[in-house]
């Protein structure tokens, strides 16, 4: 079950560091290094009903003209409180944040706004990722902006995403606020989990066949090209049995914000695969859970 | 390329008598061989190991307790910050033959979060005692009364102790929990305030008819005394049951008749089913406080997670 893509065959000739086109292919495909990503899927949605069942639906709210760009709000009782916003993965394709609701519990528990926000997939966009990355954008600028109408405060919000997720959320920390009309240290800290931080190799995987690479998709949107607009904090996060390419980016990205000089963590999640490291992030005493609630003062 | 399937099932073959209900002895062989309904199972198994070290790595080594002559008979107690808490012991599960308490050290967080000791024990897998489960249930029962006489040395409430346990861990809280404690080990017959259970077993002859008797010396005296079913009426503590309906057909069967029967004996008990877990994942999940797992095993014990 420790899934490896090492099927015997001639390889090709090289595409991206020692991968091949099928190697890099596979790289960028879960299910060849998770085949239980149906099962934890199932699992998620479970486990996200037995959250609502507990905690009561949440709020739904619109941070935007579209439709998808609403947002789910399971709020806290405590005043004031900071808040998390999760942007999801799912590589890049349509997904609800309904889905990840079971992350919330744990910050809604520990005196935290659980934000989840809905957004477009490339099947929305036409394959482009840079609206996408607006979409959150605005969803954390609308969330600054709106926080103490829902008892937040404005002044700690943290942001996290998982694999594509993780990748946006890169791009959150890395934005230039000042286009977006808030403060540009609006976000206080994030979790950037199994994500993608340079998009070349993306790219040129077979990810090209549904996502409408550009050049200026791919340098606005890599965000270890764009340190500079880095000013919070960050935890870095993958799992040993994730795709090694998907380690190699978290690594390297995390070692390029420590050459720039600033504060990151970078945790090794061993034993879990590209899902299963997601659930960590609603359990308190995991690694990922404990790091995101000390990064919020919560413990 | 992917080595297994995530919800495995047994390969097809061609049916020969049956041996349990509607199952042939290949089917009831499968049906106790966990590994192939969940081909992730050593990896689980080792995250819970390095899970295990990283705790003790943030709490320290528990306390190492003798509770019997053996050289297995003793306890890890990892104890709460408040004095006079209630005691959680937790019985691993590795088919009654593998196994150690260290390995399960990942779960001690989430009941120390909620403000509880806990105890879990060592005991001699079932091939160090010659294929006897009398042997072990003796051992594990004693663990049981010794945590109730020396409890306050570790700062425990003796009238506030639950067990919880996972497979054959989950057979034993049955088996606790249907201990005759007064007249066999001179300890209350109320010893027990609740239990969780978690994917067990309940009935022992089916087992004794797959090939889990390879290795197990069942004689009708064992599946007799421990099979918890025949003795509900030694039951008086409540317990909660979990299974995932990734397990073994026959183990989910094992735990939702082990449910009506309490019920029908008009004791009260809860059935948790966890979607998309298989066999060790639930393992696992006790050591999530808001896993159903987790939660339900806080909530025998009148606690909340933290």
């Amino acid at each position: 079950m420790n899934a490896t893509a090492t099927a015997q065959r001639a390889k090709g000739p090289l595409v991206w560091l020692d991968m091949d086109q099928q190697a890099l292919d596979d790289a960028y495909d879960q299910l060849v290094y998770a085949p239980n990503r149906d099962q934890v899927h199932k699992r998620n949605m479970f486990n996200s009903d037995r959250v609502r069942a507990r905690l009561g639906a949440p709020k739904r709210l619109a941070y935007g003209p579209k439709p998808i760009e609403q947002l789910d709000l399971f709020a806290t009782d405590k005043p004031n409180a900071p808040i998390t916003i999760f942007i999801h993965g799912g590589a890049w394709r349509a997904r609800t944040v309904k889905d990840y609701a079971y992350q919330a519990e744990m910050m809604v528990r520990a005196g935290a706004h659980w934000v989840g926000l809905d957004f477009d997939g490339v099947e929305g966009t036409n394959g482009d990722l840079l609206p996408m990355a607006d979409q959150v954008r605005r969803g954390v600028a609308w969330v600054y902006n709106n926080a103490k109408s829902f008892g937040g405060n404005p002044d700690r919000i943290f942001v996290s995403g998982q694999s594509s997720g993780g990748h946006l959320a890169g791009n959150v920390v890395t934005t230039d606020w000042s286009k977006y009309g808030v403060p540009a240290n609006v976000v206080k800290g994030g979790l950037l989990c199994s994500g993608m931080y340079e998009l070349k190799p993306v790219r040129l995987s077979k990810r090209s066949q549904y996502v409408a690479f550009t050049d200026e998709c791919e340098e606005e949107l890599s965000s270890q090209r764009h340190l500079d607009r880095l000013n919070c904090p960050i935890i870095v996060a993958y799992g040993t049995y994730e795709t090694p390419e998907f380690q190699r980016q978290n690594r390297e990205f995390a070692e390029a914000v420590k050459k720039a000089g600033k504060p990151v963590t970078l945790l090794v999640a061993e034993g879990y695969n590209h899902f299963e490291i997601a659930e960590c992030i609603g359990n308190p005493l995991s690694l990922l859970g404990d790091a995101m609630l000390k990064q919020m003062g919560l413990v | 390329m992917a080595t297994g399937a995530a919800s495995a099932q047994p390969a097809a073959h061609i049916k020969g008598p049956l041996v349990w209900m509607n199952m042939d002895q290949k089917e009831l062989d499968d049906a106790y061989d966990q590994a192939v309904y969940a081909p992730n199972r050593n990896i689980v198994l080792k995250r819970c190991v390095r899970n295990s070290e990283l705790a003790r790595e943030r709490l320290g080594a528990p306390k190492r307790l003798t509770y019997g002559p053996t050289k297995f008979e003793a306890l890890d107690v990892f104890t709460a910050k408040t004095p006079n808490a209630p005691i959680m012991i937790y019985v691993h599960g590795g088919s009654w033959r593998v196994g150690t308490a260290s390995q399960y050290h990942y779960l001690a967080e989430a009941f120390l979060t909620a403000g509880a000791n806990i105890v879990i024990p060592d005991f001699a897998n079932v091939g160090d005692v010659g294929g006897s489960l009398l042997t072990m249930a003796d051992q594990i029962r004693r663990s049981v009364a010794w945590v109730y006489k020396n409890a306050k040395e570790f700062g425990g409430d003796p009238e506030r102790i639950y067990v919880s346990g996972q497979s054959s861990g989950g057979h034993w809280v049955g088996v606790l929990m249907t201990t005759d404690w007064q007249t066999d080990y001179g300890v209350p017959m109320t010893i027990l305030k609740g239990g969780a259970s978690g994917s067990g077993m309940y009935d022992l002859k089916p087992v004794r008819l797959s090939k889990r008797s390879e290795f197990v010396k069942f004689t009708d005296e064992t599946e007799q005394k421990l099979s918890a079913m025949r003795h509900l009426d030694k039951l008086v503590a409540p317990i909660a049951l979990v299974y995932g309906d990734q397990e073994t057909p026959e183990f989910q069967r094992q735990s939702r008749d082990f449910y009506a029967a309490v019920k029908a004996a008009g004791k009260p008990v809860t059935l948790s089913v966890m979607e998309g877990y298989n066999h060790f994942e639930v393992m696992e999940s006790i050591g999530n406080p808001l896993s159903l797992f987790g939660r339900a095993a806080l909530e025998v014990m009148k606690l909340r997670p933290a």
